[in-house]
């Protein structure tokens, strides 16, 4: 019992350390790619390692409304974001399986998002709550897509454990899987939003809001932020690739493992395909585009009850 | 449907390859009527003080130290490289150089100031007079501008009746 | 060791705020064009950011107008430390133009202090590159301080208090000097 707790905990930690360095190398691989779609140079793939470094030794201002209520946002939303890397299977099994189950999951995902609001809150300048109060309206109509995309997983496969789940499971039915099919196109359309990333980055807005909820941290709290950020990338391609595309995951050592990233990459530069070559959605139009979504998700749901 | 066009759009970027100018080591050449930095060659100058009289940006101060010796500076703080003072030199000591890489850390770097003798009539050693008072303070000697703070003294000021107090910031007037 | 690493990392990845105190966007337009990809200043590591509290250099444009010197001052602030101001043009460098005018304070350093100055109106994109450069350490400045002194007076003078006699019959005494 005491061994697999051990391994249980080494295996998180694991996950946790490979999150943390790959972040920063997504997000450079996406700030060059966006680049070159740009016919420009580019920063160099390490930028972000030197951007976070950079931010770290920087004086932290304290500003906003209540700099204690800060201080904790910033701990919260890392926090939340590398405890869901422990339950994602990396190549290997996921290391904490036996810990929680499926609402775990959908429970620490919508953590990372009400996060960002906190860290609005606590801020309290007027640009702040603009963006916090977007952040809202579109999380309401957002978070539920993935929650439905795991449940939908869950109900075939009749589990709700995550080893269970997200091993492919909305492909599970007998037959042809509609509900799979059309989960996978759902969250494909709006894979943008959950990492945050134009058309949907409605919070984060440079050009309208001065960075929306982010406005008044400066410094290292800065850095564990943009932190949060780059690994919620990550940490949602490795989710989806689990839950959409699994074939090889199986393999042994290292091919599973290198083809696990290999898939990561390639959601990586679709993300970026997408977010050089578009423009940011309005408020509006964004929750119109997810009440669509939502319809569709919720018929899938209903096929998938009825065993399809 | 539009997700192809954007695709499509991406394409289209990518082969345009990369436009990136390759600077600081090499750059864009410069067009041939391009007026950078003014270039005073003090040699040639004869101390007339036109260029001082025609600067939009009274950037050229001008200074009578005695009879014979005139100092001419030109601060590059406020210069808008519009070339007047090159327009009107009599003898055309002053050329608008192409140079426009003058990026610096300390703005007294811009300046060049040149130190000249001003010759006196050689039968009774004195400079000529104006005839009339008005000329006479047209003159640039007769002004006589403030080297030492970097000023031309006729500055307009009647508009400020009392301190220049900005909020709390405390101004200081010239 | 990780604050020297900190240090080490302030010249790789510059966040930039850009605040134009009342110029006439001259600046600005050549600002925005050294973002652009022909160019690109973001391979050197510098971003555009929207907030001071995020942002290590801030590029002044313009004078410092009476009416926005206490916002100037206040963004100024709100930037954290280790920063850097970069004066734009010849409006933040010196005043301008408008130097004396009533709304015009002066040049931007009168409200605070300035690190780097690129004059110009307005500065060529490469200029302001060159200006990033010198402050990157990546080049050596080119401009230094000129300065001209006749060192011997070219022809003889005259002095009003070495002639002698009045009328027709001056005469000037220290002939033999000359």
């Amino acid at each position: 019992m005491s061994s697999s707790l051990i391994s249980a905990v080494c295996g998180g930690v694991m996950n946790v350390i490979v999150v943390l360095a790959v972040a920063p190398l997504c997000q450079g691989v996406l700030r060059k790619v966006t680049a070159r779609i740009q016919s420009r140079q580019g920063p160099p793939l390490w930028q972000p390692y030197f951007d976070l470094l950079k931010l770290l030794g920087k004086e932290d201002i304290e500003s906003g409304v209540s700099p204690a209520m800060q201080r904790f946002t910033v701990y919260l939303s890392l926090a939340a974001v590398l405890t869901v890397a422990c339950f994602v299977p990396m190549g290997f099994g996921a290391p904490m399986d036996g810990a929680g189950d499926v609402y775990l999951l959908i429970y620490l995902l919508t953590l990372c998002g009400v996060c960002t609001l906190l860290a609005g809150l606590a801020a309290g300048s007027t640009y702040s709550l603009i963006g916090i109060s977007r952040e809202m309206m579109s999380m309401i109509a957002l978070e539920p897509l993935f929650a439905v995309a795991l449940v939908v997983g869950a109900m075939h496969v009749g589990s709700f454990r995550l080893n269970a789940v997200l091993n492919g499971s909305v492909y599970a039915s007998s037959g042809i899987s509609w509900s799979g099919l059309i989960m996978l196109g759902v969250i494909v359309l709006s894979f943008q939003a959950f990492v945050q990333r134009v058309p949907f980055d409605i919070s984060e807005a440079e050009t309208e809001l001065m960075e929306g909820p982010l406005m008044e941290y400066s410094g290292p709290k800065l850095a564990l932020f943009k932190y949060a950020q780059m690994s919620k990338l990550v940490i949602y391609s490795a989710l989806f690739v689990a839950l959409f595309v699994p074939w090889g995951s199986g393999l042994w050592y290292p091919l599973g493992w290198v083809l696990f990233w290999a898939k990561v990459f390639v959601l990586v530069l679709l993300v970026t395909v997408v977010a050089a070559t578009h423009a940011r959605y309005r408020i509006d139009q964004a929750i119109r585009y997810f009440a669509g979504l939502l319809a569709v998700a919720f018929l899938a749901l209903i096929l998938a009850s009825y065993g399809y | 449907m539009s997700a192809v066009s954007k695709l499509k759009e991406a394409l289209v970027c990518l082969k345009a390859g990369r436009v990136t100018l390759p600077y600081p080591p090499q750059g864009h050449p410069v067009p041939p009527n391009f007026r950078g930095r003014p270039v005073f060659d003090a040699t040639k100058c004869t101390g007339c003080a036109g260029c001082a009289n025609n600067c939009p940006a009274r950037e050229i101060l001008v200074f009578d130290v005695c009879q014979e010796i005139r100092i001419l500076k030109y601060l590059g703080r406020r210069c808008t490289y519009c070339g007047r003072c090159a327009d009107v030199c009599p003898e055309k000591a002053i050329t608008m150089s192409q140079e426009f890489e003058t990026g610096t850390n300390q703005i007294r770097d811009m300046q060049q100031s040149s130190e000249l003798f001003m010759s006196t009539c050689q039968r009774c050693g004195r400079c000529f007079t104006e005839p009339t008072v008005l000329e006479q303070l047209k003159l640039k000697g007769y002004r006589q501008d403030d080297l030492a703070n970097e000023r031309w003294i006729f500055c307009s000021r009647a508009y400020l009746e009392n301190d220049a107090v900005v909020d709390d910031i405390r101004i200081e007037l010239d | 060791m990780l604050n020297t690493l900190c240090k080490k990392m302030f010249g790789r990845s510059l966040w930039v705020y850009h605040a134009n105190s009342g110029g006439c966007n001259g600046c600005d337009i050549e600002v925005l064009n050294v973002l652009t990809p022909y160019y690109d200043v973001e391979r050197f590591g510098i971003k555009l950011v929207g907030s001071p509290r995020h942002a290590d250099v801030m590029l002044c444009q313009g004078p410092a107008l009476r009416s926005t010197a206490k916002a100037l001052q206040r963004a100024y602030e709100a930037m954290p430390a280790p920063k850097l101001v970069f004066a734009i043009g010849s409006c933040a460098c010196g005043g301008g133009v408008w130097f004396d005018s009533y709304a015009v304070i002066g040049p931007v350093e009168k409200i605070i202090p300035v690190n780097y100055y690129i004059p110009g109106c307005p500065p060529r994109p490469e200029a302001i590159i060159y200006g990033v450069a010198v402050a990157l350490g990546l080049v050596e400045k080119k401009v230094a301080p000129v300065q001209f002194k006749s060192l011997e007076l070219p022809i003889p003078r005259y002095h009003p208090s070495d002639l002698r006699g009045s009328g027709e019959m001056v005469v000037y005494e220290k002939m033999d000097k000359v």
